[in-house]
């Protein structure tokens, strides 16, 4: 166990490596929580594909990725909760042109460097053996915030997904709420996506909250569970690429590696989540 | 606009007005013509069929959809000024019944306005919810999970978050529906509790055996207003069948049925 577990992370790279997808880990399943109970996977998505031109011109300019990312999600944020707020027919056609010309005009960028495959690779699968000092603090930093704004809002973050009509009654701007959940989300797109790459971030976000759904009667457990999971699936995830690489020979991508091991929690979740049901009705009357 | 009618001395303002308040979509009027009072301790049943705009009234008076002719007043205020005073009671099958959360914080929901933003609800708050779902008969299931209730037991719930709002005003949108009888009583009763303590009721209904149980004014609707007054004088043959047009049945004598609207 112990070989598995804390082995691989005797080396500065996989500690590095380690406290990234632990706090990703967490932090992906705090906020996938709300986008779990609000079914807000398309905008998670839409977010990954948005980001990646961001992500792109950055590096061609050799400034910041995750300033590159940021400044693309907010503006995705806005476009996506404006869209939100007027319901018409031809929404969802809308959102797909968003989402493909955006992605395309990265590819198109990218595909023009000397290093376009190795790059796209990177841009789409992360690199989170790749991670150094700098994006490890960058990675807190956006934690500290979402975790902040989180706790604040909580509330009116659950009333909302609840009940939007009670929470309009009663005096809540709802855009405003969608709007800044909205923002929380192309955070923590935008910190995980050089860590897990693009593709796989929207399994980071929504696949622990998923599982601990399954598991919670109340939105505070399933945040702890959220979190729990997500953070274990990383260290599991990084744990095992390192081990199966290194004793086998068989190159296991890390990132691939860590979404492995959350679906597989999610559907032990989901073989367990029956029993704990009958477990709970036979306690009541 | 017409003057109010002169007021006795010690005679309390109503709490709602209407006059001539019509809502339109793009240039279609969806509701037309509402006009009446609402004085505190009064209920008021919005009687009408499904599409008559009973709902798009009760938004327009919660301040959510703008009127595009006429004016409503709450407690002497606009709409959006008055929300901290209203509380709204929708239909318990419109929430999702899996949402991991319990009726005692579905109750606690009506205090956050109180509350305000970032903190959390203190000891008066709890106390106030968990009086309120007392008043409905739930006390001992504070802790089960929202969705695991019967259905007349969440409406009894959500009855509870409006009572946890100590609210003037109450509106309801169709609050019997699909409700047992243990549950439809002691809804009955806390609703007359709350007129007791001075608030006005205004609740859309299709049931009229209940609207006379629980109401001593009614609204008809039918996309305009048919009638608005005292429920033995508006609630009539009549009126009804021009409420539901072709909906309504005359049987021998006085009696009207309205097939299912």
């Amino acid at each position: 166990m112990r070989d598995w577990l804390v082995q691989p992370f005797t080396v500065p790279y996989m500690q590095r490596a380690l406290l990234e997808v632990l706090l990703l880990g967490a932090l992906a399943g705090a906020v996938g929580v709300f986008v779990v109970l609000r079914r807000l996977a398309f905008v998670g998505d839409a977010l990954t594909h948005t980001v990646f031109p961001g992500v792109v011109i950055a590096h061609l300019l050799g400034q910041s990725l995750l300033l590159g990312a940021l400044a693309f999600g907010v503006l995705t944020a806005l476009l996506l909760t404006g869209l939100g707020a007027h319901r018409r027919v031809g929404d969802d056609a809308a959102l797909a042109i968003l989402l493909t010309s955006f992605f395309s005009l990265g590819v198109v960028l990218i595909s023009r460097t000397r290093s376009f495959t190795a790059d796209l690779t990177v841009f789409l699968f992360g690199r989170v053996l790749a991670i150094d000092q700098t994006d490890l603090l960058q990675t807190l930093a956006v934690a500290t915030v979402v975790a902040i704004a989180l706790v604040a809002l909580r509330k009116e973050l659950v009333l909302r997904a609840f009940d939007p009509e009670g929470a309009a009654a009663m005096g809540y701007r709802t855009g405003a709420l969608d709007l800044a959940l909205n923002l929380l989300i192309a955070l923590v797109v935008v910190a995980a996506v050089e860590a897990v790459g693009t593709i796989l971030v929207i399994a980071l976000i929504v696949v622990p909250a998923a599982a601990a759904r399954l598991l919670a009667d109340r939105v505070a457990t399933m945040t702890t569970l959220a979190c729990l999971l997500g953070a274990a699936g990383g260290w599991l995830g990084l744990a095992a690429s390192y081990r199966v690489s290194v004793d086998h020979g068989i190159r296991l991508a890390a990132g691939a590696t860590i979404v492995g091991v959350l679906v597989g929690l999610f559907l032990l979740a989901a073989a367990v989540a029956p029993l704990r049901r009958r477990l709970l009705t036979a306690d009541t009357r | 606009m017409a003057a109010d009618p002169p007021r006795g001395p010690g005679e309390l303002p109503p709490v709602l007005v209407l006059r001539q308040a019509t809502v339109a979509y793009e240039r279609d009027p969806v509701v037309e013509g509402v006009d009446g009072e609402v004085a505190a301790g009064q209920s008021v049943a919005l009687i009408g069929p499904n599409g008559a705009g009973k709902s798009t009234l009760i938004k327009a008076v919660l301040g959510l959809v703008p009127l595009t002719g006429g004016t409503i007043q709450v407690l002497g205020r606009p709409p959006q000024a008055a929300r901290r005073q209203v509380a709204y009671v929708p239909q318990a099958d419109t929430l999702d019944a899996e949402f991991p959360v319990s009726a005692m914080q579905v109750v606690l929901m009506g205090r956050y306005p109180r509350v305000g933003w970032v903190r959390r609800p203190g000891a008066a708050d709890h106390q106030a919810a968990g009086r309120a779902l007392a008043q409905v008969g739930l006390a001992e299931r504070a802790s089960a999970r929202f969705g695991i209730l019967s259905g007349g037991q969440r409406q009894r719930v959500l009855l509870a978050r409006a009572i946890a709002q100590e609210p003037k005003l109450l509106l309801l949108d169709e609050p019997f529906n699909g409700v047992d009888a243990l549950s439809q009583d002691l809804l009955l009763t806390a609703l007359g509790r709350l007129r007791a303590d001075g608030a006005a009721v205004v609740m859309a209904t299709h049931d009229l055996g209940l609207a006379h149980l629980a109401c001593d004014e009614v609204c008809l609707l039918n996309r305009h207003q048919i009638g608005f007054g005292p429920i033995g004088t508006t609630l009539t043959p009549e009126l009804l069948r021009a409420t539901y047009g072709g909906q309504a049945l005359q049987l021998r004598g006085d009696g009207v049925i309205v097939a299912r609207p």
